[in-house]
């Protein structure tokens, strides 16, 4: 029985095995890493408050001082600018302001008064959409209710049970909309979500796809007959790829289509019982704050993403290609994919939980060296005007497929698609 | 004498590994050309060189006047090539699978044409061609290859191991197909094998191979006579032990 149990193991635990344990080691650590990061910085802002007093009586700087005394760090700025500016230059990402005459309603007119929840919004991941409430308004409102009620004690008012009411404002390129950002990213992020996981889906399968299929061939001896037939090494490659990319649209657009028809279901389903007409009206109003703040993306964009999406699947295609004549048997090909993996699940898991333009120091750079991550973020960098990065990150791509490409020529015209790597000679 | 192929102290060594070691011979159109030796002993290298899959680091080989190291696509249009034990595209047709090899040689639909029922011919699978490959057992596999590898009519065709795990009937029918085909179209054969027996009944030249070179080379008749030997195993003893 131990015997073999050995053989077992040692049939199991090859090289491969270890690398690719160790690749998705790394993977989880990374995650791990810059989940903490985002995590902890949001767990600091949200002992954070952000106060705009143009009001600035007595009452409302007890308020703030109450807040204080409750352990929250606020931050008042009485500075009247643009509430764009002051958002961006205090790095604010969201603040209530509290308008002239707040006072005056609340203590001496005694009906409710008005403040705005201001939010800026720089991305559309799945931390903005926790962030997105609105804190200081939260703890302002509830701060005032209960000094009211303590004044008031006794008192039967009709507007103690909401003495604050608030308009929601949203930022985002240097425009403002009346719109509540929760609401607005939501409505995005349903599709900058979305596309992320049919590429990231599109990627994987292509790739293993290309590895099997090549590996299949070195196998079988059937690449040996291609490639000493007449016909151009280029072409070989060449049709392959496309073969592949062919393959690949078909899934996007099956995926696509999928995707769709579940989300058209559950829209359905979440909509039995709702006001059509006020469905609607809220959608115009959405819609009319994409179009303030500028979030649409404009039919060149739309080009642009569809160009790096080729690019993107051409590099997986290519890198599969080159990994794929690598792999000296079936069963190592199991694993030759794990590079690619790794390269589309790291930008894809980030970029959904949160934004990679605002990483910082050398995840930043790590992740800007993955070449499927400009993809991932281009509809972030399209709806926010980052367009320096689109750019920039399109280039990258054109050119890293370019470098595959002959990287996979060389290969396929050099000595080591039959005979591997050289192996390092002992001393 | 038109030579199809001329090897002109060809080269090759994988690291410190001399695996092919100055090898220099001739083959004549229609002519074919036996390799024997163990494991190891160059025959796979010399042929992937040939078929222009790997790069010799010395020497050249000129197939129908084109270098392997400066022409190689010339050289790709004039040979076809056999590896060992290869297979076929499983989800294909026999049928299929003979006119995609064909359409990598000929452009004209007619030369295709042409092409595959040659192919069908000689490998005289008949009905059978209509199944997938996946259905095909060992030998039938190995007599389409066989004929795809024939039909387009090239130069030079480079066999390693053609009759490898046959049994006695097929290995036959596949020695007959190289002699008649070198017959009737003036194809040069170089075919590498193990057995000393195929090589003495299908070649007419061969040399035998140790560590990357050639300690023999002749006809079968002159190397039987050379070292006294009854039979192409003593020869192949012989020639290996040194005796």
């Amino acid at each position: 029985m131990m015997h073999l149990l050995r053989k077992e193991l040692r049939e199991l635990c090859n090289k491969q095995m270890i690398l690719s344990l160790l690749g998705t080691m790394l993977l989880i650590i990374l995650m791990g890493v810059v989940m903490t990061t985002t995590m902890s910085e949001s767990l600091e802002s949200s002992g954070e408050l952000h106060i705009i007093d143009c009001d600035d009586t007595e009452f409302t700087r007890s308020v703030i001082t109450a807040l204080e005394a409750d352990g929250y760090d606020v931050e008042v700025s009485p500075v009247v600018k643009s509430n764009y500016e002051l958002l961006e230059e205090n790095e604010w990402k969201e603040a209530v302001l509290i308008p002239l005459g707040f006072t005056e309603k609340v203590l001496e007119q005694k009906v409710a008064g008005e403040v705005s929840s201001l939010s800026m919004l720089t991305s559309t991941t799945s931390m903005d959409i926790m962030m997105s409430g609105s804190t200081s308004t939260d703890a302002f409102t509830a701060k005032v209710k209960e000094l009211l009620m303590t004044k008031y004690l006794g008192e039967d008012m009709d507007f103690l049970a909401k003495p604050v009411t608030e308009t929601p404002w949203t930022y985002a390129n240097h425009a403002e909309a009346q719109v509540d950002s929760y609401t607005l990213v939501n409505s995005l992020s349903l599709f900058d979500r979305l596309m992320p996981l049919i590429l990231f889906m599109l990627i994987v399968l292509t790739a293993q796809t290309i590895i099997t299929a090549v590996a299949a061939e070195k196998n079988d001896k059937t690449l040996e007959t291609l490639l000493a037939s007449p016909v151009p090494r280029s072409h070989v490659i060449g049709a392959k790829m496309l073969a592949a990319l062919i393959v690949a649209i078909i899934y996007a657009l099956s995926y696509g289509a999928g995707f769709l028809v579940t989300m058209l279901m559950t829209v359905d389903a979440g909509g039995a019982g709702i006001d059509l007409g006020e469905a609607m009206t809220e959608l115009a109003t959405i819609n009319q704050a994409v179009m303030t703040l500028e979030l649409q993306i404009p039919a060149w964009g739309w080009a642009l993403v569809i160009v790096q999406l080729i690019l993107t699947i051409g590099i997986a295609l290519m890198a599969a290609i080159i990994l794929g004549a690598l792999v000296q048997d079936a069963k190592s090909s199991q694993n030759a994919s794990l590079p690619i993996l790794v390269c589309a699940m790291l930008p894809y898991i980030l970029s959904m939980v949160s934004d990679i333009r605002q990483m910082e120091g050398i995840t930043k750079i790590l992740m800007y060296a993955i070449p499927f991550t400009h993809t991932f973020i281009a509809t972030s960098c399209l709806r926010f005007h980052d367009y320096g990065l689109l750019c920039g990150g399109l280039v990258y791509q054109a050119v890293f497929f370019a470098l595959m490409t002959v990287a996979a020529l060389k290969l396929y015209q050099s000595d080591i698609l039959f005979i591997g790597l050289p192996k390092k000679v002992k001393k | 004498m038109n030579h199809a192929l001329e090897v002109q102290a060809l080269s090759k060594a994988y690291g410190k590994k001399q695996a092919v070691n100055g090898v220099s011979f001739q083959i004549a159109e229609g002519e074919v050309f036996g390799l024997m030796g163990m494991n190891g002993a160059g025959k796979t290298t010399i042929l992937r060189m040939l078929a222009t899959l790997l790069k010799p680091d010395s020497g050249d080989a000129l197939i129908a006047g084109h270098s392997i190291k400066t022409h190689p696509e010339q050289v790709r249009a004039n040979i076809c090539y056999l590896p060992d034990e290869a297979g076929a595209y499983r989800t294909m047709t026999g049928r299929y699978y003979l006119g995609f090899i064909a359409g990598l040689y000929f452009k004209e639909y007619e030369q295709q044409q042409e092409c595959v029922k040659l192919g069908e011919e000689i490998c005289g699978l008949g009905d059978a061609l209509d199944r997938k490959i996946s259905t095909y057992s060992r030998g039938m596999t190995r007599k389409l290859v066989l004929a795809r590898t024939v039909m387009p009519k090239p130069r030079l065709a480079i066999l390693d191991e053609p009759t490898s795990g046959l049994d006695v009937l097929n290995s036959l029918d596949i020695r007959k197909t190289i002699r008649r085909c070198a017959q009737e179209f003036g194809t040069a054969f170089l075919l590498s094998s193990h057995h000393m027996q195929e090589v003495q009944n299908t070649a007419d030249r061969c040399a035998i191979m140790k560590d990357g070179v050639f300690l023999a080379e002749g006809t079968p008749a002159q190397l039987l006579a050379n070292y006294e030997a009854a039979t192409m195993e003593e020869v192949f003893e012989r020639a290996v032990n040194g005796v």
